[in-house]
């Protein structure tokens, strides 16, 4: 029955049956994950303790090693794990993060393990517990695969694609869907989930059954970017920090940065990223020349010491796109997570750790309510609830509101000789944007630079980046301290390396050797 | 009670008057002339029958009807500054005051 996978289940035949709904009672629950990804995969491995069958469908093969999946076009780029995101990932699979960083993964601190420069300059190095954890997805997916679904609860279906639900407005019964060389054929489950990420066909799926439209909202970010991976020179594969340098602040250029990071094998990750007209290349001389051109040289410089492996592999669909499933009349038994619900610009980063994220809840729903009617009523807000501050983050920093927001005054009375349009609010949520002026600008420049070097500012920052907490937790007090207080200078380039002493001497023997 | 500026507030006169931070709530304000001239007297003298009476000098002269509108309007604004955390009010300082006064 199964695809004869690595993970298949131990489901016996008598319990999974296909074809279409009988009228017959089902004393067996069963629930279908749609979408073998991270999301989906993590989706399965919850509700393997709630449904007495899981079946994941999965429409391509896993690859039997660390390697990048052909139906994954994510799989050849940096992936990153961020704290939040570490933390869900353990508490849904516990020991995962050990196993991974045991099979070469790294942990870096943000921004203690990091040499970060950020449009506003360099920042220190500074311990906080944000913290991000870098590997290829490949391995990312192949440890948590086995953890997930090597114990033979999920049934995994490979090489069969989904069709469409089946049920109607009221109730999702199940899903229709066609395995290799195979005929269609339907699949009755007391609960659907689509994990199947950007390409989701789900609004398309529940107007089939009659459901309501999906309200969907997109956010573009004009961003591009181009991966490739490089053997690591062996005395920095390992010691080198998690490396950013983020766009300047000039304005009519595109946007142009950088990030490299560490993965398994001695093997650094680098991904090279533009706005439009700014676009990075794919040729050899254009990606190299790209990092060159960018506003520090240094992962320039660290990818002229480091062997290519492969080919550049370019990325485009960095659109930030949600679809509010939690605002429509979703039938019973229906449910969707990951990207296929709220996907933001990869670029940061959240794409997995949001999964890890989701999964958490599902399964405090699941174990709040069981697989029922008192489940499906809020698990969608639930679970879009886990993805709002990633999704929220995402289109504050790609520049974009995507609400309207209403003008408020205060002390206002229009006509009147003394209060006359006496305040305006300029900034939080409920005002217009406007042109900030120069002492706006003064106190968002004093505050951007102050976090390079405050540690509880950074902290906010960083645990805000990495999913740890939300805005709220920034300590105020440290921001009127460092408004009214002398501010900390900033480094230089040669200043925030010199943090780093192995990159710092790896430098200094280049220079050497370069000038004899 | 007397008026003070809170202490979460960052300002600074500006070309267009006076522009507020409020760093606990992270938002910015602005001021027009008129409100910051009321800022100012809230900064110097503490007191709302100061500010009052001076800009009821300013801009009334004799004109009562006038006076009893802008005092009017003046216990809005700071009313509105109070409620949005920029002013706060305090026990008035008792012989500080009077001390200075006597000097």
């Amino acid at each position: 029955m199964s695809a004869g996978t690595p993970f298949t289940g131990t489901v016996s035949t008598g319990t999974l049956s296909t074809g279409t709904s009988s009228a017959r009672p089902h004393p067996m629950s069963r629930a279908v994950v749609l979408g073998g990804g991270l999301a989906g995969v993590l989706a399965a491995a919850v509700l393997a303790g709630h449904a007495d069958e899981v079946v994941l469908v999965e429409g391509d093969r896993y690859p039997s090693g660390p390697r990048p999946r052909r139906g994954l076009p994510q799989s050849h780029h940096s992936h990153v794990l961020v704290a939040g995101g570490a933390r869900a990932l353990d508490a849904l699979l516990p020991g995962t993060v050990d196993a991974l960083l045991a099979n070469g993964a790294h942990l870096r601190g943000l921004p203690g393990d990091a040499l970060i420069f950020s449009a506003d300059g360099w920042f220190r190095r500074l311990r906080t517990d944000a913290h991000l954890i870098s590997c290829t997805r490949g391995l990312l997916d192949q440890v948590v695969r086995r953890r997930a679904l090597g114990g033979g609860d999920v049934e995994v279906w490979e090489d069969t694609r989904a069709l469409g639900l089946t049920g109607d407005e009221a109730r999702i019964t199940g899903v229709s869907v066609s395995r290799r060389g195979a005929p269609p054929e339907t699949v009755r489950a007391d609960l659907v989930v689509d994990a199947t990420g950007r390409r989701s066909h789900a609004p398309r799926w529940l107007a089939g059954v009659g459901a309501g439209d999906i309200e969907e909202v997109s956010v573009a970010t004009g961003l591009a970017y181009a991966t490739r991976l490089y053997q690591a020179p062996g005395d920095l594969a390992a010691a080198i920090p998690a490396i950013m340098l983020h766009p300047g602040t000039a304005k009519g250029q595109p946007a142009r940065g950088a990030t490299l990071f560490p993965v398994e094998d001695g093997r650094w990750i680098v991904t090279l990223t533009g706005t439009r007209g700014g676009e990075p290349p794919t040729d050899e001389q254009g990606f190299t020349a790209f990092a060159r051109s960018l506003r520090h040289p240094i992962v320039a410089d660290l990818m002229a010491e480091a062997t290519p492996l492969g080919a550049v592999w370019p990325y485009r669909d960095t659109v930030n796109r949600r679809r509010f499933f939690e605002r429509a009349r979703l039938p019973a038994g229906f449910a969707v997570v990951g990207d296929a619900a709220v996907a933001v610009n990869p670029i940061h980063s959240h794409g997995m750790s949001v999964a890890a994220l989701g999964a958490l809840r599902l399964r405090d729903e699941l174990a709040r309510h069981g697989i029922g009617p008192s489940l499906f009523a809020g698990l969608q807000a639930a679970l879009a609830a886990e993805a709002e501050r990633s999704w929220r983050m995402a289109i504050e920093q790609d520049g974009q509101r995507v609400t309207a927001r209403a003008t408020a005054r205060i002390g206002e009375r229009a006509g009147e000789q003394v209060t006359e349009g006496v305040a305006e609010r300029a900034g939080g949520d409920d005002a217009p944007r406007r042109e900030p002026n120069a002492f706006e600008r003064e106190i968002r420049t004093r505050l951007a630079q102050a976090k390079l070097s405050s540690p509880r500012l950074a902290a906010a920052f960083f645990g805000v980046q990495t999913l740890i907490c939300d805005d709220t937790a920034t300590d105020r007090s440290e921001i009127a301290r460092v408004l009214t207080g002398r501010p900390e200078p900033l480094l230089t380039g040669e200043e925030a390396i010199g943090q780093h002493p192995a990159l710092a001497a790896w430098l200094r023997l280049r220079f050497a050797a370069a000038t004899g | 009670m007397s008026l003070r500026i809170s202490e979460a507030v960052i300002w600074q006169e500006t070309g267009e008057g006076i522009s507020l931070y409020h760093t606990e709530t992270g938002d910015f304000h602005s001021l027009n002339d008129t409100g910051s001239r009321i800022w100012r007297l809230v900064a110097s003298d503490g007191e709302r029958e100061p500010v009052m009476f001076k800009l009821s000098r300013d801009f009334a002269g004799s004109n009562s009807a006038m006076s009893r509108r802008i005092v009017t309007d003046v216990e809005e604004f700071i009313g509105a500054m109070i409620e949005q955390g920029l002013i706060e009010e305090v026990p008035a300082e008792e012989p500080a005051v009077k001390e200075e006064s006597l000097s």
